[in-house]
């Protein structure tokens, strides 16, 4: 059982508080308590814990009167996360309340929050990748935004480090653009998916068609079981066979002895010493009581999630900090990014009728970018790339609407004949970070908890809709040329929020007068406040962030940790 | 199926009952104006009926059990009452006015009153006129969807609400809440039936 700070009067200094307790918040904790930190982790939402807190991680859907939907209520008060389609009856209670936490799209935006201990880390996609030193290097080889401050030896280490831990499966594959991770073994490609494999590496020599690299077990580790194949991760996984904070880093925090959580904390803000010229604390609304406390550590690290963190930063004002804590370049709340989304193609595979699969895997295909990654394949029509995201699968019943038919022999096929082949990709575009995209605090609108909200306002500009188009041409000729049928190219235009992959807002740099945070995560002018989350990112390459989100964070904790011990912090 | 395949997984659902209860539907099938045997929580008793009519032809009874078996009309008319909004609702009505409508106009009758080839005339009709459904990709549709229409969107509904139902889901399909193993290429015999799940 873990520690619980209800009783706010009892404990209010720690060696490290942690805001948030999702992908990167988890890792903060682990880190830190590992080294014998007393280590308070503040929650704005509700308690889960691993296993006990997953009600519907067995359900079926005959057990519920909607099978698995959700109605207008339901739909009411989630009405920002209904839009991305994923929310249902067994994962809306890891939704955080729209309702209740409102903010204003300036210009439209999609903001997914989880408001719960563990966070979105139960939720996510589960795709793993190493950012390359392609991705570090880009803002300064072609000039935007500011030059990231590390480059990929730095943070190779922490990527063994992290993986070691959390387990990650998937195929080597020695491509530069997509380093290599420590891998357990990789989930397998289908028929289908083997068969394009071959023809996809034949016609386009350069790309490649791999297996997802995932955050799931494919054999036991660290005492955790192996994926069962039931593709039910958006309930929480009894077997913990997916990394979230819940299943792996919490219970390592509180496995130490060291770990306090305080679920239903709403910081109001990080308070700044003047005379220290640090942050001494963090002042905690209780969510359910609206009582404020504060409490105290020697360091600070923000794990709130990318707006999450920027909107509290944004908040602690002080005479040194008037607008925001470390926001002395004016940056603070700029630059926000996110992957472009649902862009691709779709189709038929013919023949293999006579071949199926067995299980339900929670991974699909990989496409890792292929253009702007050398003098050869470079691009005049934008900077940066794209990877895919895809898989075939054959329909089953849910491909009946569109078959015609009706009837006894209509009926019965749809029980002995799982359809034809569908294979599909899906691009996601890497998002130039621009000033002009930013959140802003919104004084007018407060929550009920009588805090400011945020006003979000960004959009994709020239570069991403140019990679979309290319996106969307290079989806429909590789599945031509790969001997796919019926083919749909799509571009469903979404605005950003829609990758759920938010990153900027307090960027890391080398240079105190365009950034917010420096090398090793520490708010340049508040050398004790760590942001570890998408919040740091300078950029956002094409590929899927929470690895490096895990990585950044467990560099930066034991920055933090080799300071302290130095009495530098 | 042929008649060896619908022996085969009639033994296998255990119950020579079943091929009694669907000689038993077929008889009640072609009777006209079938009394309501539940109380709808949203349709009127003729719009119910209609619904039941659709089901009842689209998803028949035969080795395996029929739409009407499982209840999916009622869950037809759980949805209605309670996944649909405001709008939805007064849609839906007028959906099913215009199609008595074009039954009517068509034989005269209502759609629960024509015989097995007249309905089947007319679905016909309708699956030849209705736009299908775009592609999914992780539960967002691809591209812009043309409205399906009143038979397609029926049409879906009762496939969920029939392959959903605990029976078929357990016992018809082949169920497997925990694979253990994800095996990427199965002889489709060997499988047998679709995956439930």
């Amino acid at each position: 059982m873990p520690n619980f700070n209800i009783d706010a009067k009892k404990d209010m200094t720690y060696d490290a508080i942690v805001v948030g307790s999702g992908m990167s918040g988890g890792w903060a904790a682990k880190e830190l308590c590992e080294a014998g930190l007393k280590t308070l982790v503040l929650e704005r939402g509700r308690m889960v814990e691993h296993v006990k807190d997953y009600p519907t991680m067995n359900n079926e859907s005959w057990d519920q009167e909607l099978r698995g939907a959700i109605g207008p209520e339901d739909r009411k008060k989630h009405y920002k996360v209904v839009r991305t389609g994923f929310i249902g009856e067994n994962n809306k209670h890891f939704y955080a309340n729209d309702e209740e936490n409102p903010y204003t799209e300036v210009k439209p935006f999609l903001w997914v929050r989880a408001h719960q201990m563990g966070g979105r880390s139960l939720l996510w996609g589960k795709q793993t990748y190493r950012w390359s030193e392609l991705d570090f290097e880009a803002n300064a080889k072609d000039g935007h935004g500011v030059d990231w401050p590390i480059r990929y030896k730095d943070l190779e280490p922490w990527y063994t480090h992290v993986e070691k831990y959390a387990g990650i499966s998937g195929e080597a594959l020695g491509l530069p653009q997509l380093p290599d991770s420590h891998f357990l073994p990789p989930m397998e490609l289908n028929c289908v998916e083997k068969e394009v494999k071959q023809r996809l590496e034949k016609e386009f020599p350069g790309r490649h068609l791999i297996i997802g690299r995932v955050a799931h077990l494919t054999v036991a580790h660290n005492g955790r079981g192996k994926c069962q194949f039931r593709n039910r991760c958006d309930r929480g996984c009894p077997f913990g066979a997916y990394f979230s904070s819940n299943a792996v880093t919490l219970p390592a925090a509180n496995a130490t002895g060291n770990l306090t959580m305080r679920p239903f904390s709403i910081v109001d803000s990080i308070v700044y010493d003047e005379k220290t010229g640090r942050a001494s604390g963090v002042k905690v609304i209780d969510s359910e009581t609206g009582e404020m406390h504060e409490y105290h550590a020697k360091i600070i690290f923000c794990n709130a999630s990318t707006l999450s963190t920027t909107q509290i930063l944004l908040k602690s004002t002080s005479s040194r900090f008037p607008n925001g804590l470390g926001n002395d370049s004016g940056e603070l709340g700029h630059n926000l990014m996110d992957h472009t989304y649902r862009v691709g193609a779709m189709g038929n595979f013919e023949g293999m009728e006579d071949m199926y699969y067995k299980g339900r895997r929670p991974n699909g295909i990989y496409i890792p970018r292929y253009w702007n990654i050398d003098e050869k394949t470079k691009s005049d029509k934008f900077v940066r790339g794209f990877g895919f995201q895809g898989g075939a699968y054959r329909p089953g019943w849910g491909g009946g609407a569109n078959m015609d038919g009706f009837g006894e022999e209509f009926k019965d096929s749809l029980i002995t004949n799982p359809g034809p082949w569908e294979f599909f990709i899906t691009g996601f575009a890497e998002c130039l970070p621009y000033h002009e995209n930013k959140v802003s605090l919104d004084k007018q609108n407060l929550d009920k908890w009588g805090q400011p909200t945020l006003a979000i306002d960004a959009e994709y500009k020239a570069n991403e809709l140019a990679l979309n188009k290319q996106i969307q041409e290079d989806a429909v000729e590789m599945l031509e040329k790969c001997g796919i049928k019926n083919i749909v190219g799509f571009d469903n235009k979404h605005e950003m929020g829609y990758g759920i992959h938010e990153m900027g807002t307090a960027r890391m740099g080398r240079d105190p007068k365009t950034s917010v945070l420096n090398a090793t995560n520490q708010v340049h002018a508040c050398k004790n406040v760590f942001v570890t989350d998408g919040a740091c990112m300078t950029s956002n390459s094409c590929v899927n962030p929470s690895l490096t989100y895990m990585a950044l964070t467990a560099r930066a904790a034991n920055h933090a940790i080799s300071e302290l011990k130095k009495g530098n912090l | 199926m042929n008649r060896r395949e619908a022996i085969k997984n009639t033994a296998l659902l255990g119950g020579a009952s079943i091929l009694t209860g669907s000689l038993f539907s077929i008889l009640q099938s072609c009777k006209s104006e079938p009394r309501l045997s539940w109380k709808p929580s949203f349709l009127k008793a003729e719009q119910a009926q209609l619904i039941s009519a659709l089901v009842d032809t689209i998803l028949p009874k035969t080795a395996t059990p029929g739409g009407l078996d499982m209840k999916v009309d009622i869950f037809m008319d759980t949805v209605f009452a309670k996944l649909y909004d405001a709008e939805g609702q007064k849609a839906l009505v007028a959906d099913i006015d215009g199609f008595n409508e074009k039954c009517r106009s068509k034989f005269g009758k209502a759609f629960t009153e024509l015989d097995k080839a007249q309905r089947t005339e007319i679905l016909k009709a309708e699956e030849a006129s209705s736009p299908k459904y775009n592609g999914k990709v992780w539960g967002t549709a691809v591209g812009e969807q043309k409205p399906v229409g009143f038979y397609r969107s029926m049409k879906s509904l009762m496939l969920w609400g029939y392959f959903s139902s605990e029976e078929i889901g357990m016992k018809v399909l082949n169920y497997d809440p925990v694979p253990g193993d994800y095996l990427g290429c199965v002889p489709m015999k060997d499988v047998g039936r679709v995956w439930s799940l």
